[in-house]
């Protein structure tokens, strides 16, 4: 079966290097590129998807709407944020949006190559500053008491929480495993856990954000 | 006991009476005339006192409230006046005259043989017909035989209205006053004649008196009508206090009160011309200046006005007083009425038409039906005033109350004594309560204007505070949101050099990194976009807690190692540390970290490496120990600058710290990092 690979960047000499890597990473898949948001929604909507590449700067808009996109109308797509931006203030918006993982672009083809085989296999990576941002919004409930129920339901296990604290710490997922006593399949499981659950309860909190607006904004 | 000389039946021969002769009672009691003298000093005492509570009347009305005391000072000087003139044995008070009506064109000695009739003294307001009355009045009187050598005998006469001629024995003594009433007022003040001793006659005296006035029907007011009062014959220095009594009363007494009440009125005009919020102030100042021009009709000399014309402008005045009275209790009561206005303005133009309509001789008649009117207005207004009062301050306002009824009984007592029903000190006190009550009146006004004023002072006062407060507050705020924007300004342009420098910068190196053949360039292109990325982040990046730096630290240090095959070990305190690491202290201690672990995998073959991080002294040590080969010492024996350990050392320099390295062939390196934390503030809770 070929996967069908979606490819959003917006420079040319990136973007055959990253079709190279998915080749090599997918052997005979069918790749799909787009240099603009816009491309790559009607691609979108136009062809179905098993892992999607986003880049997050391009000219008409953010790879985060793309990545909504797929969230909607194709959610057992992985999306996967293809950045420049190491820093946590640009890749978190697009997790909760759904990106499942993020790749930074100026890292080794090795590098690449593996990381992009351990996502696809459901291992996606975190950094402790992308942890921290995630327990501060698990943990920092300053949203209205209407909330909590619809929010109790993705609501962090402890075992999670602890994952995230060790990541936070600067620990790596095998480190956490051995401290833990726990096989490196299950950290993954929590850590894509933590990613799902990021996402539902930022698309909860942004419908009740939509309500309460509806609500008080008439 | 007064010595009193009554004249006798005039004989029918028409004669001049010849005066039967009372001998005097002191003559037969020498006794009373000792009591009498022994009574002077009583009587200059009670002179004194009278003065005294005068002052004091008026200064505690012009000290201002005390009502009762002001009060109780009037009536005490009314009291005071009463027993007026007579009262010692030598003066002789003739009430008893005989009267002879002349033509008021005739000039000469009194008709000796005009039969007259008996008449009572005060004799007010004649009866008589046409345009003036004269009268010849004679009394008779005895030269009291105890009178000595040395002093003079006088006539005081307190009352006479409006031309006096006296003659003594037929030989003319004095005339006083204008007999056509050209001008001038319409009563003499006080008279006090002397009789010259070469005209008298031992025993009985004939005086005769010449009284030139208007008729009643051709006065408004009774009091400007012909009149004579009692006449006081005595040693010329017993009369002279009884005189100066009288002239301060008549005279000089309402003199002082109407300048007062002028000045009062006119001060009290001009501030409720000023402020017209306060309109009722203006209708007092009116009052007050009306009532004071009605007042000066009877004493200001000089007036170049008719008899006739005299008498329609005191009407009129009335009319005017009434109008501002009336205005001046509805405003203070706060209401306002055109309409009154309006009636009341026609009325004063009514008053002089109705009186010139009904002519000259219907004068008085027309002058007291509108003075009853007059009062009748007065009296529905101040019980308007009282009753809108009570309802807005929920009880009857006493100062009013009192006031009202002081100006209402002084004004009562005052008409009642132009008919001589009461006792001519009381009428004189009460004429002088009426301007009194006014002044006081005035006074009170001017002191709510001012308290009012204070209040507003006050209050301006404490509004101005609360502006330079609100613009203290403003202005802090101002620059609170000012200094805000600059950061704003200075954050958004910052994002703007970052966003920029990852776009284009970022792009390029990037696509050097992965099109470039030679790994040497890609690695040094992936070097300077991560150096980028680190600067980009100390220009934007927030404040860091040293526990996420570490996290951070150990995360990329250790994954670097690993990648490498190196053991790395990592040893930090593991609670949460409060301190913060600015963006700037963050970035460059990464990268000093950096090139220090980039040193170990390039150079240094180690299998192993350590870090160890501890908080002493207020200090951050960062210890990274490996177990390589060393640094090679160049030959002039400082350590390898090829590794990047200048830059190091600068970096930690900077920050004011130092970073120390010890390193010899074979026996590993050891880089000690100290960081001062004193000048980083504790993490907010």
């Amino acid at each position: 079966m070929t996967t069908h690979v979606l490819l959003l960047e917006d420079l040319p000499e990136i973007r055959s290097w990253l079709r190279s890597l998915v080749l090599l990473v997918f052997p005979g898949a069918q790749v799909s590129e787009a240099a603009r948001v816009h491309d790559a929604l009607e691609l979108v909507s136009a062809l179905r998807f098993d892992i999607a590449l986003v880049d997050l700067g391009l000219p008409d808009g953010s790879g985060v709407q793309v990545v909504e996109r797929l969230r909607e109308q194709q959610p057992e797509a992985q999306s996967v944020v293809v950045t420049i931006h190491d820093d946590d203030e640009h890749l978190f918006p697009a997790l909760q949006a759904g990106a499942f993982g993020y790749i930074l672009k100026e890292q080794p083809r090795e590098m690449i190559t593996e990381q992009l085989h351990r996502i696809s296999q459901g291992e996606p990576p975190l950094s402790p500053s992308i942890a921290r941002r995630v327990m501060a919004h698990f943990s920092v409930r300053r949203k209205p008491r209407i909330a909590s129920e619809m929010l109790q339901q993705v609501a962090l296990t402890d075992r999670e929480t602890e994952v995230l604290l060790r990541v936070a710490k600067g620990y790596t997922l095998p480190e956490i495993g051995v401290q833990l006593g726990l096989s490196r399949h299950t950290i993954a499981d929590y850590v894509k856990q933590i990613y799902r659950k990021l996402n539902v309860s930022s698309r909860a909190e942004a419908a009740l954000e939509a309500q309460r607006l509806g609500l008080f904004g008439r | 006991m007064t010595a009193i000389v009554h004249a006798r039946q005039p004989e029918r021969s028409g004669r001049i009476p010849a005066m039967a002769r009372h001998p005097p009672p002191q003559r037969r009691r020498p006794a009373g005339r000792a009591a009498a003298g022994a009574r002077l000093p009583t009587g200059h005492a009670a002179k004194q006192g009278w003065r005294e509570r005068l002052g004091l009347a008026i200064g505690t009305s012009l000290w201002g409230g005390h009502l009762r005391r002001w009060v109780l000072a009037v009536l005490a000087c009314a009291a005071a006046s009463a027993p007026a003139s007579a009262g010692n044995a030598g003066l002789q008070r003739l009430t008893q005259a005989w009267a002879v009506a002349v033509a008021p064109a005739s000039d000469g000695p009194a008709p000796p043989g005009l039969v007259g009739e008996r008449r009572a003294l005060p004799d007010l307001a004649p009866p008589a017909r046409g345009e003036a009355v004269a009268t010849w009045y004679r009394v008779v009187f005895d030269v009291p035989a105890s009178l000595g050598d040395d002093a003079m005998l006088a006539l005081h006469i307190e009352r006479a209205c409006s031309a006096l001629e006296v003659r003594l024995n037929g030989h003319l003594v004095a005339r006083a006053g204008d007999r056509a009433r050209r001008a001038g007022p319409a009563c003499l003040p006080p008279q006090l004649l002397a009789l010259p001793p070469a005209l008298l006659q031992p025993g009985a005296n004939a005086l005769d008196l010449r009284i030139d006035g208007l008729p009643l029907a051709r006065v408004a007011s009774r009091r400007d009508a012909a009149a004579l009062s009692a006449l006081v014959v005595g040693p010329r220095s017993e009369l002279a206090l009884p005189h100066a009594r009288a002239t301060l009363a008549q005279l000089y007494a309402p003199q002082a009160l109407a300048a007062a009440l002028l000045l009062t009125g006119g001060f009290v005009f001009v501030l409720g011309w000023r402020h017209r919020a306060e309109s009722h102030m203006a209708w007092y100042g009116a009052l007050a200046v009306g009532w004071s021009l009605l007042e000066a009709q009877r004493w200001l000399p000089g007036l170049p006005l008719a008899a006739t014309s005299a008498q329609l402008l005191h009407v009129t005045l009335l009319a005017f007083v009434t109008l501002a009275a009336v205005q001046f209790l509805l405003r203070y009561a706060h209401r306002r009425d055109r309409w009154t206005t309006i009636a009341l303005a026609l009325q004063c133009v009514a008053v002089p038409a109705s009186i010139v309509l009904a002519g000259v001789d219907r004068l008085h008649a027309v002058a007291a039906a509108w003075t009853v009117a007059f009062a009748l207005q007065i009296v529905t207004a101040a019980t308007a005033h009282l009753v809108l009062r009570r309802r807005a301050e929920g009880r009857l306002p006493h100062t009013a109350v009192a006031m009202l009824a002081l100006a209402g009984g002084a004004l009562a007592l005052e008409l009642a004594g132009r008919w001589g029903a009461v006792p001519g000190g009381i009428a004189v006190a009460a004429q002088l309560a009426v301007p009194l009550a006014l002044i006081v009146t005035g006074l009170r006004q001017m002191q709510r204007h001012g308290q009012a004023l204070q209040a507003s002072e006050a209050s301006r006062v404490q509004l101005e505070r609360r502006i330079q407060d609100a613009t203290a507050q403003i202005e802090h705020n101002f620059r609170q949101l000012a200094e805000l924007r600059v950061e704003q300004v200075t954050a958004q342009e910052r994002k703007r050099i970052a966003s920029d420098l990852h776009d284009d910068l970022g792009a390029k190196l990037l696509t050097i990194v992965h099109t470039s053949d030679d790994p040497r360039i890609a690695t040094l292109a992936r070097e300077a976009l991560e150096e980028m990325r680190l600067s980009v982040r100390g220009l934007t990046g927030r404040a860091m807690r040293l526990g996420d730096a570490l996290g951070d630290w150990r995360a990329e240090l250790m994954g670097r190692l690993a990648q490498s095959g190196i053991e790395g070990e990592w040893h930090a305190p593991d609670d949460e540390l409060p301190q913060v690491l600015p963006a700037r202290t963050y970035v460059q201690t990464t990268r000093i970290l950096r090139e220090a672990t980039n040193n170990i995998v390039k150079h240094s073959r180690a299998s192993q490496c350590r870090f160890n991080a501890e908080l002493a002294d207020g200090d951050l040590r960062i210890v990274i120990q490996d177990n390589g080969r060393g640094i090679p010492l160049e030959v002039d024996g400082r350590l390898d600058h090829g590794h990047g350990l200048a830059s190091m050392k600068h970096r930690a320099k900077q920050m004011r710290g130092q970073c120390l390295v010890e390193s010899a062939p074979g026996h590993g390196t050891v880089i000690r990092l100290t960081l001062p934390l004193d000048g980083v503030a504790a993490a907010a809770p």
